[in-house]
């Protein structure tokens, strides 16, 4: 069971209460949230919000694929995944992306929320660009995607 | 021939809209647009040195949503877009 969403800060905000309604279920004895949020320092700079940019049905891709690898690579079949990523302006604080999962035990759990941000990391096509105090931005340097090319 | 090449992340910097279009050699393949993109920079940022390392570590998909190789063709009229190196999360 999965569920996946670009979520437009214009719009709306990321919601743990969402997750919790989605991934809820009396089969599952352990479940994981895991929030990224925006932080006030990075490299010594002080950061006053990021804005982040998506290539979006590239992303809700990747995370299909991620969730789908789930059951060949590390043998979990009966999960409740929930996965959102933020687009646009965040203040410090706000949530960038949830990933909540829920499976029969506790291993799983945690196997399975490590391996999703890792590979989000490696394979989502999103960008940040952080804001500081002195009114300046600029673009993470990121890494190259690395996804299998045609 | 014209393509759109679709801006994200930090190439979005190389134009006010959300797409650049690029006149390209016919049978053209992605490293060839990479090198037309190079040159779109020279033209209009004069070669500024951190948007041509953007293009250089730069992968490119296309419609379909798939990485494409730097010798896969493209063809006319076809969208492609710029993925600079990313960080979500």
């Amino acid at each position: 069971m999965l569920h996946t969403k670009i979520v437009d800060s214009k719009e709306e905000k990321i919601l743990t209460s969402d997750a919790e309604k989605f991934i809820t279920d009396s089969k599952f004895g352990a479940s994981i949230y895991f929030l990224g949020t925006v932080r006030n320092v990075n490299d010594n700079k002080s950061v006053t919000g990021i804005t982040y940019d998506s290539h979006d049905e590239m992303v809700i891709k990747s995370f299909k694929e991620i969730y789908n690898e789930a059951d060949q690579k590390l043998d979990i079949k009966d999960k409740a995944v929930f996965i959102e990523h933020a687009k646009g302006y965040l203040g410090l604080g706000e949530i960038s992306i949830i990933i909540a999962v829920a499976s029969k035990h506790r291993d799983q759990a945690y196997v399975l929320s490590r391996y999703i941000i890792e590979e989000i990391k490696k394979r989502s096509p999103i960008w940040k660009k952080e804001h500081y105090e002195n009114e300046e931005s600029e673009w993470l340097k990121g890494n190259p995607i690395a996804n299998e090319k045609i | 021939m014209k393509i759109k090449l679709e801006l994200f992340g930090a190439s979005r910097d190389f134009g006010d809209k959300d797409h650049l279009e690029l006149e390209i050699e016919e049978k053209s393949s992605v490293n060839d647009l990479r090198n037309e993109i190079i040159k779109y920079i020279d033209k209009n940022f004069g070669g500024n040195e951190n948007f041509i390392k953007i293009v250089k570590s730069s992968a490119f998909c296309s419609e379909n949503n798939e990485i494409i190789s730097d010798n896969y063709k493209i063809t006319k009229g076809q969208k492609i877009g710029i993925i600079p190196p990313i960080g979500g999360g």
